[in-house]
C-alpha cells in the first residue's frame, strides 16, 4: 500500500493540462523491476488505452496511477494534483477491475452507492437519483435490489461500470474489463463504454491485452513490455508505423523481413537476394540494414499495373483460412512464411504472384534484432 | 478536480487512517504490559542470577536425565553419544526413555491425534450435511471448552470409571469391561475431549469456505469425486486442520489439571513439575522449565505461521451444497452415513457421556437421588454470611467479563490479523510473538501477573498495582484474541483484494475498508473466534482468582472450586457438580445467542 | 452494603479503570494497598468509644484482617462463627478475611519483593510452609509469640510443632487410610500394603500439593526411615499405588469404587454415619497403629499492623468455646487438651492409637528434597 502523507496537492508543478501525467514511474516488486522510467502524459477527456503482453507492466501502471501501488522514484499527477504520496482513497479514481469485484454481500444499489458515501454525486443530485442515472446509463434501471451473483458476468461489468463512475471521478480506470466475457459480449460492451466515455467526457485508461480491442476503442494507444513504453500513438499510427519490432509483431500481424540496403536513391533493398523497392521517403544509405514491415493485407495477389515502384514476388500456397469477407493465406517465398490477405472471391492455390507498392512498406526505425 | 466541499469524510479522515495503527499499539502495549512483562519477569530468573547472565539453569535441567532421558547427554556428554549410539545399535535398539520432555511430548502427540481422529469427521459432518439442530450442535461444540478440568474428571470418573456408566452398558451388552483410569488413554481421551471441537470448529469454518466451483471445475476435468476431494479441497483445510493441530499439540504439551486429575503423578508432565516447583517457591527451576516449554512452543508457533503465510485460501464464490443427512430408507445402506451413525456413537460416548454423568452426579447423593445440591446452591444465595460465594453473582459476573473479553478480544485480533495479512519481512516472526499467549504456560503466566501487577511496583513514592474487573477482563482478552486472530486472519488473507481496492478507489479508508468490505466477507471466521474468546474468559481461574479485587468478583469456575472445599453437605463433590452444571447450561445458552445474533449480520 | 465496603468498592473501580491506578504511599505500606488503605480510616472513627470497655489489652478496636484459606470462610464455617463470636466479644472490632488463592506463597512472594503485606494474622499453616516461609526469606516472615498467649498452655504436645513458638495450631486432622471392608481386610502395617493382595487399591495424593499426600508421605518416612522410604515407595508404586492430585478427587474416585483404599482423615465418620450409611466403606486403617498429625496453626505477621488485636483473637480461637465449635465445623480434632467438641463428634472422630508427627526442627532442611525425590521416584516409575 502506498504510504500517506499529507501534504497539500501540489499544484504549482505544471504538467501540462493533461488528465493524467507520470514522470519517470520506477516500481519494484521486491527487487524486480516492473516498470522502468515510465512517463506518459494523458489529455483530459482522451481515452488512452495500455496495450501489451501478460506481465508487461501495463496493470502495474495503472496500479501505480490509482495508488495501490507505491512507486520507487517518479511523480504520479492527476488533473494537474501532485497526487503521488496520496493514499488510493483521495486520488478521485474510479476502477473497474477484471472480475468486476462487486461487493458480494451488497446489492447493486448499495455497491453502486457505495463511493457516495464519501463524496457527494457531482451535479445537484441525491444520493439515490445519482445511483438511478448511472443505473440507467449502464442500461441497468430497476436491478437495485439484485445481489450481484444473481447477475450474468457483462451485467456484473456494467454495475461495476456504474459504481466506479458514481461519484464522478477525474479518472476512470479500467482494467482488463471485458477479459473474463466472451467474445460477442465483449465487442458489445466496449462499444457501451466507449460511449458512455465520450458522453461524459472523463479521462479514461484501459488497460488490455488484446490489441484489437485496444485499435477499436482508443484515442491513443500505448504498447507497453517489459517495463517500458514503446510507443504512444493513435491508434492508426501505431498500426501502420510501428517504432519497433515488438509494436510491428504485437499490434496487428505483420510480415517482418531483414535486408540490406543496395541504392539510396531510389531506395531500394535485397532480402534473400529478391530486390524490393522501398518507399522514396525512405531516409537509407547503401549497406544499411532495413527491416521491412509489410502488413499481410498489402500483399496483393496477381501482378498489377496500376501500382508503380511494385515489387513482385513468387510465392507458394501453403494453406490458407477462410474468414468470410476474406482469405487469410499462408504462403512460402524464399524458405520463408508470408501471410497474405485477400478479398478474392476465387481461393487462391499452388504458385501465386505477389505485389506490395512501395509506399506500403513500413521501415523499423530500429533494424536491429 | 476535488472539491473539497464533495468530500463527505475530511473531518474523519484523521481518526479513520489512525485507527488501525493506534489500535495496534494499544493492542501491543497490553500485551507488553499483562502479557510480556509479567511473564518476562519470571523467565529472567531462567537466565540471571545474582544480576548477571548465565546459563546454568538451563544446562541443569537439560542435562538432568530425570527431565530429558537419554537426551541429556547433549548437555552432559555430547562427545559420548556417537559411542552411545552404537552401543545402542549394538543391544539392539532397546527401547529409549527421553524424560519428563519426551513424555510430555509423546502424550501430546497421541492427543493431537486423537483430537483430529475425533475431530475431523466432525467437521465432514457439520459441512457438509444438512440436518435438524445442525446450527445448534455447531454452537454447542465449543462446551468442552469452558469447561474446568474437575468437572471434566468428576464426569470422566463417572463415564469410564471402573462402576461408570460405560462399563454399566458394556456389562448390560455382555461386552465385558474396560479399565481406562489412570492410564495414559484416558488422558489422550480426556485431551480429545477439549481439543476435538477445536479441530471440528476450525475445520468446519474452512470447509464451509471451500468454493464450490472449484470442485465443480475439478470434478468436469475429469476428477471423481475423491480425486477432487483430495486436490481441491483438501489443501483448502490443510491450514485450518493444521492450526488446529498445532494448537492442540501446544494445549496438551502445557496441560496439567487434567492430567493430574485423571493420570495421577505417575503420567505426570513439565507442566505439572512446573507447577510444583512454583508452590515450593523454588521458581528458577520453574522459570527454566517454562522457558524451556515456551521456546519448544513458541518455535512450533513460527514454523506454523510460515507455512501458513505460504497457503492461500480462497473466499467467496458458492459454498458447497449440504446433503441431507437422512434420506429415508436409503440412510441404512449408504456407507458414509453408516459411519457417521458409528461416529455419532462414539461422540455419545466421548462427549456426551461425561457431560451426562456429571449432571447426574450432581442429582445424585449417597443414598441415591437429591436436590440437596442444588437446594445448597440456594442456601448460599440466600446467606448474608461473609465471605459465601453465591451462585448468582458468579453467572454474572462470568457473563459480564465474557462480554467485555469479547468485546476487546474480537477488535485485538482483528487489529493482529489485519497486520499479519499485510505481510513485510518479519512479519511472520512478529505475528509468533503476538501469539504466544497461546504457547506460555498457564502457571507462568500466573505467577508473572501475581508478581508485577497484583503485588504493584513503587514508582516516586506511590505504590502502583492493578486489578479488579477491567484487569480481568484486560488479562481474558489477552489470552483469547489469539483465537480470535487465529480465525481471522486466513479468511481475510483470502478475500480478494480487488475488493479491496476497488473500496478504496472509491474513496473509503482503509479502515473503512475493513469495516465495510472485509469484515463482513470474513464474519463467520470473526464470529468462531469471538466465540472462543467468549469461552477462554468464561472458563479462565487463575488469572481471575488472582488479579479479583476482594472476595466480589469471582465467576463461576471459582465459586465451583470454592464449592469444592466446602464441607457443609460433607465431603462431596455434589455442589460442584451442581455449580457445574449451571456452569454448562448458562454457557451452552449463552453460544446459542451468540451464534444466533452474530449469525443475523452473516451475510 | 455498609459503607466501608461501598468505599472498597467504588475505588477498586477506579484502580481497575486506570488499571495501574489504586495506590497509597508506599511508606505505609502495611496498611495494605490499594483501596484498602481507607477503609482502616473509616472504620476507626465508629471505634472509639468502645474500645475502653474491652477488658484487657489496650488497642483491641479496629479491624484485624486475617488471611487463610478460602474454605475457612463463608456460611456456616468456622471462620464465620470466629468473625460473629469475636466481633461480638470485643465491640467495635471487625475481622476481615482474606483468602490468596496461593495460600501462604503470596505473603512470602510479597515479602521477598517488598510489597505490602495486607494481612496481621494468617490461619492454616501447616509445619511445612512454615519451613518453606522462613527459608524463602532473609527475615522472619512470623513473629514468635506463642508462649505468652493465654491457653497455650494447654496445647496438646504432639501439635507444639514449632520450638520457635510462631505457628500455634488451633486444630489438628489426623491422616488415615480409610477402607472398604467389604472389599479388603483391614491393612495393619505400612509393610502390608506391598503385599500383592493390596495390588492396586490404595488412592493417595499428591505430595507436591497435597495436605494429606504429604502427610503420608511424611508419615511413611517415620515408619520406614529417611534411608528406606524411597524403596518401601519403589515398591508400592511397583504395587500400583494411584497417586492423585488432591483430596477431593482422590476420595471421590474411592466413593466411585475404582480402589478399595484412600489415604484420608479419620474423622472420616463423622461425615459418614447414620442408617442409611454402608459403614463397610468407612473404615479406618491406622497403619503401624498410629496416625498422622497435620495440626493446622496460625501465627502472627512480623508486620501486623495490629498485633495486640491480633494476640487476642488467637487467645480467643485457643478458648475452649472456640475450640469445639472449629473442631465441629472445620471436622479437625481440637488442637487443646480436653475439649470435647459435641458427643456426635466424639463418637465419630477417632484418635489414633499413637500419634506421630513431624516438628519444625525436623522437616526444615529435609522436607523439600524428601518430596522431590519421592515425587520424580513416582512420576519416572
Amino acid at each position: 500500500m502506498g504510504a500517506v502523507s499529507d501534504t497539500i496537492p501540489d499544484r504549482d508543478r505544471t504538467t501540462a493540462d493533461a488528465g493524467v501525467a507520470l514522470d519517470d514511474i520506477t516500481v519494484d516488486f521486491g527487487g524486480v523491476t516492473a516498470l522502468e522510467d515510465v512517463s506518459l502524459s494523458v489529455d483530459e477527456g482522451e481515452f488512452f488505452t495500455l496495450v501489451g503482453p501478460s506481465g508487461c507492466g501495463k496493470t502495474t501502471t495503472l496500479r501505480a496511477i490509482a495508488g495501490f501501488e507505491e512507486p520507487a522514484a517518479g511523480e504520479v499527477h492527476i488533473d494537474g494534483r501532485r497526487v503521488t504520496d496520496l493514499a488510493p482513497e483521495r486520488r478521485d479514481v474510479g476502477v473497474v477491475f477484471q472480475h468486476y469485484a462487486l461487493f458480494p454481500h451488497m446489492t447493486v444499489r448499495e455497491n453502486v452507492a457505495y463511493g457516495l458515501r464519501f463524496r457527494d454525486p457531482p451535479g445537484n443530485v441525491t444520493d439515490d437519483e445519482r445511483v438511478d442515472e448511472l443505473l440507467s446509463l449502464v442500461d441497468m434501471a430497476g436491478m437495485g435490489e439484485r445481489e450481484p451473483e444473481q447477475l450474468s458476468g457483462g451485467q456484473q461489468q456494467r454495475i461495476a461500470l456504474a459504481r466506479a463512475l458514481a461519484p464522478g471521478p477525474d479518472v476512470l480506470l479500467l482494467d482488463e474489463p471485458l477479459s473474463a466475457l466472451d467474445a460477442r459480449l465483449r465487442e458489445r460492451l466496449r462499444v457501451t463504454i466507449r460511449e458512455i466515455q465520450q458522453e461524459l467526457g472523463i479521462t479514461t485508461i484501459y488497460v488490455t491485452h488484446d490489441q484489437s480491442e485496444a485499435l477499436a476503442i482508443s484515442d491513443r494507444v500505448a504498447v507497453v513490455s517489459g517495463g517500458r513504453i514503446e510507443q504512444v500513438a493513435p491508434p492508426e499510427t501505431v498500426y501502420r508505423e510501428p517504432r519497433s519490432r515488438f509494436v510491428a509483431e504485437f499490434v496487428g500481424e505483420n510480415n517482418l523481413l531483414d535486408g540490406e540496403v543496395t541504392e539510396s536513391a531510389p531506395p531500394r533493398t535485397t532480402v534473400d537476394g529478391t530486390p524490393i523497392t522501398l518507399p522514396e521517403s525512405a531516409t537509407v544509405d547503401t549497406g544499411d540494414p532495413v527491416a521491412l514491415c509489410v502488413r499481410p493485407e498489402v500483399l496483393s495477389l496477381g501482378e498489377s499495373e496500376m501500382v508503380s515502384n511494385a515489387t513482385t514476388l513468387t510465392a507458394t500456397v501453403e494453406h490458407r483460412e477462410f474468414l468470410g469477407d476474406a482469405y487469410r493465406v499462408h504462403c512460402s517465398w524464399n524458405d520463408r512464411s508470408l501471410l497474405v490477405k485477400t478479398d478474392s472471391r476465387e481461393p487462391p492455390e499452388g504458385t501465386v504472384t505477389l505485389t506490395v507498392a512501395a509506399s506500403d512498406i513500413h521501415l523499423l526505425s530500429d533494424s536491429g534484432r | 478536480m476535488v472539491a473539497a466541499g464533495r468530500e463527505r469524510v475530511n473531518a474523519r479522515r484523521w481518526s479513520e487512517r489512525l485507527a488501525v495503527p493506534t489500535a495496534f499499539v494499544l493492542t501491543v502495549a497490553i500485551l507488553a504490559l499483562v502479557f510480556y512483562y509479567p511473564v518476562l519477569s519470571v523467565l529472567r530468573e531462567a537466565v540471571v542470577r545474582a544480576g548477571s547472565l548465565t546459563a546454568a539453569p538451563l544446562v541443569d535441567v537439560l542435562g538432568d536425565p530425570f527431565y530429558t532421558g537419554v537426551a541429556h547427554y547433549l548437555f552432559t556428554a555430547p562427545l559420548s553419544i556417537p559411542a552411545g549410539v552404537l552401543d545402542w545399535i549394538r543391544a539392539g535398539f532397546p527401547s529409549v526413555e527421553f524424560g519428563l520432555f519426551g513424555f510430555t511430548a509423546f502424550q501430546a502427540f497421541l492427543s493431537t491425534l486423537a483430537s483430529v481422529v475425533v475431530g475431523l469427521p466432525g467437521a465432514y459432518l457439520l459441512a457438509r450435511f444438512e440436518f435438524r439442530g445442525r446450527r445448534t450442535l455447531r454452537s454447542l461444540t465449543i462446551l468442552p471448552f469452558v469447561l474446568p478440568s474437575i468437572m471434566v474428571a468428576v464426569g470422566f470418573l463417572a463415564m469410564f470409571g471402573q462402576n461408570g456408566l460405560l462399563n454399566d452398558v458394556l456389562g448390560a451388552l455382555g461386552l465385558g469391561q474396560v479399565n481406562l483410569l489412570f492410564t495414559l488413554e484416558i488422558i489422550v481421551l480426556a485431551h480429545a475431549f477439549y481439543n476435538a471441537p477445536l479441530v471440528t470448529r476450525l475445520v468446519t469454518t474452512a470447509w464451509e469456505g471451500v468454493d464450490a466451483r472449484r470442485v465443480e471445475t475439478a470434478r468436469a476435468l475429469g476428477a471423481g469425486p475423491f480425486r477432487a476431494f483430495r486436490d481441491i479441497v483438501v489443501p483448502q483445510l490443510l491450514p485450518a486442520l493444521l492450526t488446529a493441530a498445532l494448537l492442540t499439540f501446544v494445549f496438551t504439551f502445557l496441560s496439567f489439571p487434567i492430567v493430574l486429575a485423571l493420570g495421577g503423578l505417575r503420567l505426570a508432565t513439565v507442566e505439572v513439575w512446573l507447577y510444583a516447583r512454583v508452590q515450593d517457591l523454588e521458581l528458577a527451576e520453574a522459570a527454566t522449565l517454562g522457558t524451556i516449554e515456551t521456546v519448544l512452543s513458541l518455535a512450533l508457533t513460527y514454523l506454523y505461521l510460515r507455512y501458513e503465510a505460504r497457503q492461500t485460501t480462497a473466499s467467496g464464490g458458492t459454498t458447497l451444497p449440504r446433503r441431507a443427512l437422512a434420506v429415508g430408507w436409503k440412510t441404512l445402506r449408504d456407507p458414509v452415513r453408516i459411519g457417521l451413525a458409528v461416529y455419532g456413537v462414539g461422540i455419545l460416548v466421548l462427549f456426551v457421556g461425561p457431560l451426562v454423568s456429571m449432571v447426574v452426579e450432581s442429582v445424585t447423593g449417597p443414598n441415591g437421588l437429591t436436590s440437596a445440591y442444588y437446594e445448597f446452591l440456594l442456601d448460599q444465595q440466600a446467606t448474608t454470611a461473609a465471605g459465601t460465594t453465591k451462585p448468582l453473582p458468579a453467572i454474572a459476573n462470568s457473563l459480564a467479563f465474557g462480554v467485555g473479553t469479547l468485546a476487546l478480544a474480537v477488535p485485538m485480533g482483528i487489529v493482529v490479523s489485519v497486520m499479519a495479512t499485510r505481510g513485510g519481512t518479519g512479519s511472520r516472526l512478529a505475528e509468533t510473538l503476538m501469539s504466544a499467549p497461546l504457547a506460555v504456560s498457564g502457571v507462568v503466566v500466573g505467577l508473572g501477573l501475581l508478581q508485577t501487577l497484583v503485588f504493584g511496583t513503587t514508582v516516586a513514592g506511590y505504590r502502583f498495582t492493578a486489578g479488579g474487573a477491567l484487569a480481568i477482563v484486560v488479562a481474558h482478552a489477552v489470552a483469547a484474541y489469539p483465537f480470535v486472530t487465529r480465525n481471522v486472519t486466513p479468511a481475510l488473507a483470502g478475500i480478494d483484494s480487488q475488493l479491496v481496492d476497488s473500496a478504496r478507489s472509491l474513496g473509503a479508508s482503509r479502515f473503512r475498508t475493513l469495516l465495510d468490505v472485509e469484515l463482513p466477507l470474513v464474519w463467520t471466521a470473526v464470529l468462531a473466534g469471538g466465540a472462543f474468546a467468549f469461552a477462554i474468559s468464561i472458563g479462565e481461574f487463575d488469572t481471575t482468582v488472582l488479579l479479583a479485587e476482594g472476595v466480589e468478583s469471582y465467576t463461576m469456575p471459582v465459586a465451583l472450586e470454592r464449592y469444592i472445599g466446602n464441607r457443609s453437605l460433607g465431603p462431596s463433590l455434589g455442589p460442584a457438580t451442581a455449580m457445574g452444571t449451571v456452569l454448562l447450561l448458562v454457557t451452552a445458552a449463552s453460544f446459542l445467542v451468540i451464534e444466533r445474533l452474530g449469525g443475523r449480520w452473516e451475510p | 452494603m455498609d459503607r466501608r465496603q461501598f468505599l472498597r468498592r467504588s475505588s477498586a473501580g477506579v484502580a481497575g479503570l486506570a488499571m495501574l491506578a489504586g495506590c497509597t504511599g508506599a511508606g505505609e505500606g502495611d496498611n495494605g494497598s490499594g483501596a484498602n488503605g481507607s477503609s482502616n480510616g473509616t472504620e476507626t472513627t465508629g471505634t472509639g468509644a468502645d474500645s475502653t470497655a474491652t477488658t484487657g489489652s489496650a488497642s483491641s478496636g479496629g479491624t484485624l484482617r486475617v488471611a487463610t484459606y478460602s474454605s475457612f470462610t463463608g456460611e456456616d464455617t468456622a471462620g464465620n462463627w470466629l468473625k460473629s463470636a469475636f466481633e461480638e466479644e470485643n465491640s467495635g472490632t471487625t475481622v476481615e478475611f482474606l483468602t490468596p488463592e496461593n495460600g501462604v506463597n503470596q505473603y512470602v512472594q510479597r515479602a521477598k519483593q517488598g510489597a505490602p503485606i495486607d494481612a496481621d494474622l494468617y490461619v492454616g499453616l501447616n509445619t511445612a510452609e512454615l519451613v518453606r516461609a522462613r527459608k524463602k526469606l532473609d527475615k522472619p516472615l512470623f513473629q514468635s509469640i506463642g508462649g505468652s498467649l493465654d491457653g497455650a498452655d494447654g496445647l496438646k504436645k504432639p501439635l507444639r510443632i514449632d520450638p520457635k513458638k510462631r505457628a500455634v495450631p488451633y486444630d489438628t486432622g489426623y491422616i488415615s487410610l480409610v477402607y472398604n471392608e467389604n472389599e479388603v481386610e483391614e491393612p495393619k502395617t505400612f509393610d502390608s500394603l506391598l503385599e500383592s493382595r493390596y495390588e492396586g487399591d490404595l488412592i493417595t495424593e499428591n505430595a507436591q500439593q497435597s495436605d494429606p499426600g504429604r502427610a503420608f508421605l511424611l508419615w511413611s518416612i517415620i515408619a520406614k526411615g529417611e534411608e528406606n522410604y524411597l524403596d518401601y515407595w519403589e515398591q508400592l508404586v511397583g504395587n500400583g499405588v494411584k497417586v492423585l492430585s488432591d483430596w477431593e478427587p482422590a476420595y471421590q474416585a474411592y466413593s466411585d469404587g475404582e480402589a478399595p483404599m484412600v489415604v484420608s482423615y479419620s474423622t472420616d465418620q463423622v461425615y459418614y454415619h447414620g442408617p442409611d450409611v454402608d459403614m463397610a466403606k468407612h473404615q479406618l486403617g491406622f497403619l503401624n497403629d498410629q496416625g498422622y498429625a497435620n495440626p493446622e496453626t496460625m501465627a502472627l505477621f512480623e508486620s501486623a499492623n495490629n498485633p495486640q488485636l491480633a494476640r487476642t483473637f488467637m487467645e480467643f480461637v485457643l478458648t475452649e468455646e472456640a475450640q469445639s465449635k472449629i473442631a465441629v465445623k472445620n471436622v479437625q480434632f481440637p488442637a487443646v487438651k480436653d475439649v470435647t467438641p459435641s458427643e456426635e463428634f466424639d463418637k465419630y472422630a477417632k484418635e489414633p492409637p499413637e500419634t506421630v508427627t513431624h516438628s519444625y526442627d525436623e522437616l526444615a532442611g529435609s522436607v523439600e528434597s524428601w518430596v522431590e525425590e519421592w515425587s520424580r521416584l513416582v512420576a519416572s516409575g
